[in-house]
C-alpha cells in the first residue's frame, strides 16, 4: 500500500475513534445532534459528493429547483450522521418497544415464525436500514451483505462496535458461490441493499431513469423459491422508528430469466421510490446511481 | 448410471454453461470429473446457471443439494435423479 494511502487510512481511523468517543461520552440525544452536525459539516466540505447528491435529487424529481434540492441534500447528510449514532446505540431503540412501531403483513409474519423458512429482505440506503436488520434478528439470524470499506482499519473498528445479537455482516465477495443458498436453506434471513450501481446488473428504471441494478435478490428468489419482501425503517422522531415490511413479492418463473428478474426489480425499486418520495431527507443521495455505461 | 444418458446430459449441460456463464472458456472440455470450483462461478453466476439448467431440463432442483455437489458428474447424477 502506498505511503500516502497508509497515512490517510491512519487519519481516518483516528477521526473515527474520535467520533466514537463523542458518541460514547454524550447522552443519545446530544450524540445524535452532534453526529447530525458532523453530517452537515461533511455536506459543506465534500463538494464533489454534494454535486452528485443535488444532481440525483433533481433527476429523481423530488425537488423542483436546485435550492430545494440543496435543502434536501443537507438534511439527508444530517440524517446519515444520526444513522451512525443510532446504529451504535441501537440497544436503546431495540430494547424499548415504544421506540419501534412495526408493520408486518400476515404472510411475512408466518415466514418469520417458521424456523425452517429462509427469507430474503431487501431495502435501500433509506432511513436506518441497519436497525431493521437488527430488529428482525429477534426472529431468525440475519446476514447482511456488505461491501468491505476501503479503509481496513475503519472496517475493523466498525465491526468491533456493531451490536451482535443475531445480526452479522457478511462480505459481498467470497470464494464459496453457494453460501447465500445455504444460508436461506438453513432458515436464515438474508438482507440486501439494492440501490447501489451494479456494473454487471440489469438496467431497471429508478425514478424513471435506467439504473444498473443488482440482480442477486431476484435471482435468489427465483432459484431457491425463498420468500422475498421489501423493508423500510423510517425515522419518525429522534431514536424512534417505523419498521414496515411489504407483503411477500412473488414471481412465477416464465422461462425468460431477464424478464423475471426485471419484473421483481421493478417492484422493489417502486417500493423504494415510494419510501423516498415520502421522506427524501432520509435517503443517501451522494451515491452515483445513474452512472454512464463507461464509468 | 447409463453412460449414453450421461453423455447426452453432459452435452446439454455444456450448452447451458456456455450460454449462462459470463466467463469465456473451453466448455467442450468440461467432463464429469471437472470440479465445480474450477468453473469459476461466483455467488451470482451460479444462480444464473441454476435457473438455466432447470429451464433446460424442465425440472426443479433442491438448491441445498446442488451446492453440496463437487463435480459436474455429481450434478449430472442429481439431474438423472430428477428424471432428466
Amino acid at each position: 500500500m502506498a505511503f500516502h494511502l497508509r497515512v490517510i487510512h491512519l487519519l481516518e481511523y483516528w477521526a473515527a475513534r474520535l467520533l466514537l468517543l463523542g458518541v460514547d461520552l454524550l447522552p443519545p440525544a446530544a450524540a445524535s445532534r452532534w453526529a447530525g452536525w458532523l453530517g452537515s459539516l461533511w455536506w459543506t466540505a465534500d463538494r464533489p459528493r454534494r454535486r452528485v447528491a443535488i444532481s440525483n435529487i433533481l433527476r429523481a424529481g423530488v425537488a423542483g429547483d436546485p435550492a430545494a434540492a440543496r435543502a434536501i441534500g443537507r438534511a439527508a447528510a444530517r440524517h446519515m450522521g444520526t444513522v451512525l449514532v443510532e446504529s451504535l446505540k441501537s440497544a436503546l431503540v431495540l430494547d424499548d418497544p415504544d421506540r419501534v412501531r412495526v408493520r408486518i403483513p400476515d404472510d411475512v409474519q408466518a415466514v418469520l415464525e417458521d424456523p425452517d423458512q429462509g427469507l430474503i429482505v431487501v431495502s435501500g440506503h433509506f432511513g436506518n436500514w441497519e436497525l431493521a436488520g437488527q430488529w428482525l434478528s429477534r426472529y431468525k439470524p440475519v446476514a447482511g451483505i456488505s461491501r468491505p470499506m476501503n479503509n481496513p482499519r475503519v472496517q475493523e473498528l466498525a465491526l468491533s462496535r456493531r451490536p451482535r445479537h443475531g445480526f452479522r455482516m457478511i462480505p459481498k465477495y467470497d470464494p464459496d458461490p453457494g453460501r447465500f443458498i445455504k444460508l436461506l436453506g438453513d432458515g436464515e434471513i438474508l438482507a440486501l441493499l439494492v440501490d447501489q450501481h451494479a456494473r454487471q446488473g440489469l438496467d431497471v428504471p429508478f425514478f424513471g431513469h435506467p439504473a444498473k441494478t443488482h440482480t442477486t435478490a431476484a435471482m435468489l428468489h427465483l432459484v431457491t423459491r425463498a420468500p422475498l419482501c421489501f423493508a423500510t425503517c423510517r425515522r419518525a422522531a429522534p431514536m424512534t422508528f417505523e419498521l414496515t415490511l411489504s407483503p411477500l413479492i412473488e414471481r412465477q418463473r416464465s422461462g425468460e430469466r431477464n424478464a423475471d428478474v426485471e419484473a421483481i426489480l421493478l417492484a422493489l425499486n417502486g417500493l423504494l421510490e415510494e419510501a423516498i418520495r415520502r421522506d427524501p431527507d432520509q435517503y443517501l443521495w451522494g451515491h452515483r446511481r445513474w452512472r454512464r455505461r463507461t464509468e | 448410471m447409463d453412460g449414453n444418458g450421461t453423455s447426452q446430459i453432459l452435452v446439454r449441460l455444456r450448452d447451458v454453461l456456455r450460454d449462462s456463464a459470463v466467463e469465456e472458456r473451453d466448455w467442450d472440455a468440461v467432463a464429469p470429473e471437472t470440479t465445480i470450483e474450477s468453473l469459476g462461478f461466483d455467488s451470482l453466476t451460479i444462480l444464473d446457471v441454476l435457473y438455466d439448467v432447470e429451464e433446460e431440463f424442465g425440472i426443479a432442483l433442491e438448491p441445498k443439494q446442488v451446492v453440496k455437489t463437487r463435480t459436474v458428474g455429481e450434478i449430472i447424477g442429481l439431474l438423472q435423479q430428477h428424471g432428466a
